[in-house]
């Protein structure tokens, strides 16, 4: 967004009042333990992008990374209102939605450092973590690659009867790939429980969004499938939880797909080798004020759930577990080359 | 047209002359075979005629120069014809693929007359023989470096001494399957000619050539004893098979009158007696004179190694020797400076040696000669094979007495004669030379003393 | 025992496989009530319905990308692609899902999907819709190339392809379909990764993909009465090449040709004769290994040049006496 649509964007955001606030978790249905579990969560995202980012600097990284730090209140939104075993699919800027989903953080440090222990047995790394077993259908390396995969998993799902549905996380340049198209275009045909979600971060790799998308937002597209769609603040974790709630009952009701685009800013570069040409400190920092975590903390330290000494705790208890899965990761062996070939073919 | 006058051809093989001297000088006015130069050849001395009649020009070889075969040396200017008429000089570059053919014409002494131009000024081509050479081995003549004007044997040897492989191999072309068939047939494949494209060896063309070389032997269903082709019973067989195959073996037979050297066998032995010494035996007299003989008939004393002759100085004698399961050739080293006596003692020692397997190395090598006894098995004559790299054995019988005449009188009487053949290799030794060699051995066998000489 | 077309053969064991396991599925463009474009499923959305033999949108992409996923939890899909010219639309979702999921996360999860696709020249059909695309396809690890030959053996191998828990492209060859041949009625299946020695012989070895080794048959059959014995070896899958058949017939005859209609510039004749050429049939070659390939060119429309464009019978023919009369 430029500086005129970024003010015009953050003048719609309101801060609810207490009033506003306590009766929309009751709405929700979330305890305190549930506020705190999810704030605690978006810090442990947060400092776990931050340890990433470390560990690549200190060159104990191959290859390289891409950072969601400041979509937290997607990753944790969507993360809470999805059903355990509902089917999940990633994009390469994953991490956060990963850990949202409880994945056990040693295993992913260890996958980072391409160890044996790691999700993917060091086979996969950053971009490719999958935990199949936890219906956790993977990170995906090509953009758009997991849309098409997740109208086959609602396919299935379908056929087989099941309750669960699949959620697929794409990026705002995944949208302009032809396999959206097509994907958005079966999955409405055939009424397929497959929630389709947008994570509008501003950016392709640079290029902007204003820049790649003929028109915007990008969820009205579903319109022309005749698909259910939102448009929301994705850094309100609270109205990310509440829409995707919302959105997930229709789709597991066998009313058809739907696709909620949420708008969300990252603050580090696309990649590792980012240099950030291509926005300005400034704009970086304007987003900063309408940071996810500090918006749900002052919520919460207002309605007195939570204090800044607790806060801190949590701080510090999410980087006491990032430290231990490092310390795991990094004690981890290595895989045995002798088994280069395997896993190839079932 | 002025005509070539090119150097000619008079062996098969041979690829270049010497130029010993031009009998008529440049300019000079000369008739159709008119013996205008001399060359030397690897084997005799020629006068060289003249192809055509007319003015000789444009000499240009020297004496002394050696020239391959078929390349220009002058040319004969027909009448009105001048230099102006001449081709011009053909700048000898690279060696095309040669299409080979023998038809320049070996076995005649005159160059043909109908050599075409084209033909006689092949400057850039390869000679017969180093053509055939290629073929043969599948070589690629463009590939091969040339030394001089034309590609010649001896570049083409040197070509393979480049590409020879470390063990002493040579790049032949063939397919798989024919190296495989070769190694296991025990063919050389480098013998055998090719018949797929561009002479690669087939692995039939190996099949084919190993049945020519061995007849089948039927043995299904016969009945036999085995005993494999192993240790001293395979080496006699590989080296038997060797001499035979790379000597062209000549044999010669002679009698010999033994009376008097039996008198001087007689005669020392007596000596030996009242010494208490060893009585000496017929081989060691017979190793004795051979070993004089030799002195003066170096040839037969000789051993071919590649292109050379070696005369060799020491006179080693090896004596056959019969062991369990074979044969063994302990040699009396420098036989032609021990005595009699030194070299009875040296048979006696070696003989038991050789029957307990243990003889050294040094006392079977180094023989420059052999000699095979199998009198003492009732033998009257026989060829025996040679012990290479020596170049010649002499094989003996038993003596037997036998009513002879003597004196080129009529009369008759009967003496002791044994029979010897000498077999020689060919590639060294020629019947003549081998001849005077068992002429100087009867000699001195029936006259021992002239060995005092 | 019954005859049948290599067409029906294959519809037949997709019947038989979605009768005896309810986690199969047909996916494909026009595959109901039209029977797809060249008739291979006609009738089976009467016997199974809608849901199981699902008609897609024109969407290549999409048809692999989800049968991908819907592979991934639980079902065994076996989408049709109209022509193998159109396995390109798809190469994305075949290639950097289908065939590396298994590989990325570890060994969990497996992609038992069946991806059929009628390939080949001489229906005059021209550049777009001609195409023998199985040699890029082999050289993806995660996935299987199976190319039958005959009726037989499309049924047995199709059975083997749906029941395999890999990625499996099956390629079909237009001029086969109405190629009859016998099938039994029971059940068997074919291992994918065998191939078939078609034809024994001593004087050569002819490596043939599907649509050549009819032809190479009926060539083998003309220079037998020259005593000119060839035997013919029919890859059937080409990921994984079946390497010791085809090294003990070389080493056998000392003679290979290997025949395809794919292009011969990075044809997979290549890799057969790699393969051969690092094994111990090395050492019993007679002649060098040679291929007889479809040219380098789009296939033309005018019917004598679509001919021209890949090997037929005649050239088979003139290649096998070059070879054995030591020509090469």
């Amino acid at each position: 967004m430029d500086n005129e649509k970024l003010e015009q964007y953050k003048a719609t955001i309101k801060k609810p009042s207490r009033k506003e606030f306590m009766a929309q978790i009751e709405r929700l249905g979330l305890s305190y333990e549930n506020l705190i579990e999810m704030y605690t969560t978006m810090c442990v995202i947060r400092r776990f992008e931050r340890m990433a980012d470390q560990l690549y600097a200190a060159g104990k990284v191959h290859g390289t990374m891409h950072l969601s730090a400041g979509q937290e209140a997607v990753a944790v939104g969507l993360g809470r209102a999805l059903n355990l075993d509902d089917y999940f699919l990633n994009h390469h800027r994953g991490h956060g939605h990963f850990v949202a989903k409880d994945a056990d953080m040693n295993l992913m440090m260890a996958e980072f450092l391409g160890k044996e222990a790691g999700y993917c047995k060091g086979r996969g790394g950053s971009m490719h973590i999958a935990d199949i077993e936890a219906n956790n259908l993977g990170a995906n390396g090509i953009v758009g690659g997991g849309i098409s995969l997740a109208v086959g998993v609602g396919l299935a799902l379908q056929m087989q009867r099941k309750n669960e549905i699949v959620c697929v996380v794409f990026g705002d340049g995944a949208a302009n790939e032809g396999i959206f198209h097509e994907s958005l275009n079966m999955a409405a045909l055939w009424d397929l429980p497959v929630l389709f979600v947008c994570e509008n971060n501003q950016y392709g790799m640079s290029m902007q969004v204003e820049r790649a998308t003929a028109k915007l937002p990008i969820a009205q597209r579903a319109e022309g499938y005749g698909m259910r769609w939102h448009h929301i603040d994705g850094n309100d974790v609270l109205l990310v939880y509440e829409t995707m709630q919302d959105v997930i009952e229709h789709v597991r009701s066998g009313k058809g797909p739907a696709l909620v685009e949420t708008e969300t800013y990252r603050y580090f570069g696309h990649s590792k080798s980012d240099r950030n040409l291509y926005r300005t400190k400034d704009e970086i920092d304007e987003w900063k004020e309408i940071d996810p975590i500090n918006r749900f903390k002052n919520l919460l330290v207002d309605a007195n759930i939570l204090t800044e000494e607790s806060a801190q705790g949590i701080e510090q208890d999410a980087q006491k577990q990032i430290d231990e899965a490092v310390a795991f990761a990094e004690s981890s062996p290595e895989p045995d080359v002798e088994t280069l070939t395997e896993f190839v073919y079932a | 047209m002025p005509i070539p006058f090119i150097m000619p051809k008079f062996d098969m093989d041979q690829e270049n002359a010497t130029v010993v001297e031009w009998l008529k000088d440049e300019g000079e006015y000369i008739e159709l075979d008119e013996a205008v130069l001399t060359v030397e050849t690897d084997k005799v001395a020629i006068e060289v005629p003249a192809p055509a009649t007319g003015k000789l020009v444009k000499l240009s070889a020297a004496p002394g120069d050696v020239v391959p075969v078929t390349t220009v040396i002058a040319y004969v200017l027909e009448d009105g014809e001048t230099e102006d008429d001449l081709p011009e000089e053909e700048v000898v570059s690279k060696v095309e693929k040669a299409q080979v053919t023998e038809e320049i014409a070996t076995s005649e002494v005159h160059p043909p007359a109908d050599i075409k131009i084209e033909d006689a000024q092949q400057a850039g081509t390869a000679t017969p023989v180093a053509a055939r050479m290629a073929q043969e081995m599948g070589i690629d003549l463009a590939a091969v470096p040339i030394a001089g004007g034309r590609l010649t044997k001896s570049d083409i040897e040197a070509y393979i001494q480049t590409t020879s492989l470390p063990d002493g191999r040579v790049k032949v072309s063939a397919t798989p399957a024919a190296r495989r068939l070769s190694n296991e047939l025990g063919v050389e494949l480098i013998s055998v000619p090719g018949s797929g494209p561009g002479g690669r060896v087939q692995a039939d063309d190996v099949r084919s050539f190993e049945s020519r070389m061995a007849p089948e032997i039927p043995i299904d269903g016969r009945e036999a004893d085995l005993v494999p082709l192993v240790g001293i019973r395979r080496t006699i067989a590989e080296r038997m098979q060797s001499s035979f195959q790379a000597a062209p073996h000549i044999a010669l037979t002679v009698d010999v009158d033994m009376t008097q050297l039996e008198a001087a066998r007689d005669r020392m032995n007596a000596i030996a007696e009242k010494r208490d010494e060893k009585r000496i035996s017929v081989t060691a007299l017979l190793v004795r004179i051979i070993a004089w003989v030799l002195e003066s008939n170096p040839h037969i004393n000789a051993s071919l190694v590649e292109d050379t002759i070696y005369l060799w100085r020491d006179i080693n004698i090896g004596v056959a020797t019969a062991i369990e399961d074979g044969l063994i050739v302990p040699v009396i080293r420098k036989a032609s400076q021990k005595s009699v006596r030194e070299i009875n003692n040296d048979l006696k020692n070696l003989s038991v040696k050789a029957r307990d397997g243990s003889l050294a190395l040094e006392e079977v090598k180094d023989g420059t000669f052999t000699l095979s006894n199998l009198g003492m098995f009732g033998i009257d004559q026989f060829r025996a094979i040679i012990n290479p790299p020596e170049s010649a054995i002499l094989a003996v019988g038993k003596v037997v007495r036998k009513p002879v005449v003597i004196n080129n009188q009529d009369e008759i009487e009967v003496r002791p004669i044994m029979s010897m053949t000498l077999s020689a290799d060919h590639r060294v030794i020629d019947g003549v030379v081998a001849a005077n060699f068992l002429q100087d051995l009867v000699l001195a066998i029936e006259a021992p003393d002239i060995l005092l000489y | 025992m019954p005859e049948i077309t290599y067409l029906e053969a294959i519809r037949t064991a997709l019947r038989e496989e979605m009768i005896r396991d309810e986690r199969v599925f047909l996916f494909g463009e026009d595959i109901g009530r039209y029977g797809g474009a060249f008739g291979v499923t006609f009738g089976l959305l009467d016997e199974f319905g809608p849901e199981r033999v699902r008609e897609t949108p024109i969407s290549e992409a999409a048809i692999v990308g989800a049968a991908t996923g819907a592979a991934l939890v639980g079902m065994r899909p076996v989408a049709e692609l109209m022509f193998m010219d159109f396995v390109l639309l798809t190469m994305e979702q075949l290639v950097n899902q289908a065939a590396k999921v298994r590989f990325m996360f570890g060994g969990k999860g497996t992609v038992p999907m069946v991806l059929r696709m009628p390939g080949g020249s001489g229906t005059g059909a021209a550049a777009q819709h001609s195409q023998s695309l199985e040699s890029l396809l082999i050289h993806i690890p995660g996935i299987k190339v199976v190319n039958p030959s005959t009726p037989y053996d499309a049924k047995g191998l199709l059975l083997s392809s749906i029941r395999d828990p890999n990625p499996v492209c099956f390629v079909e060859h237009k001029l086969l379909y109405k190629v009859k041949g016998e099938v039994p009625e029971e059940e068997y299946t074919i291992p994918i990764g065998a191939a078939e020695v078609k034809r024994k012989g001593k004087d050569l070895t002819v490596v043939a993909g599907n649509i050549m080794v009819p032809r190479s048959l009926a060539v083998a059959e003309k220079l037998s009465a020259e005593g000119i014995e060839v035997e013919v070896v029919d890859p059937r899958t080409l990921r994984p090449l079946d390497v010791d058949t085809i090294s003990d017939s070389v080493r056998k005859t000392g003679r290979l040709l290997v025949v395809h209609e794919a292009c011969q510039t990075g044809g997979w004749a290549g890799e057969v004769i790699a393969s051969v050429s690092s094994s111990p049939a090395f050492n019993y070659l007679d002649a060098p290994m040679r291929r007889l390939a479809g040219a380098d060119v789009p296939i033309p429309y005018n019917r004598n040049l679509e001919q021209a464009a890949v090997p037929q019978e005649e050239d088979i023919e003139r290649e096998i006496r070059a070879l054995v009369s030591n020509q090469y």
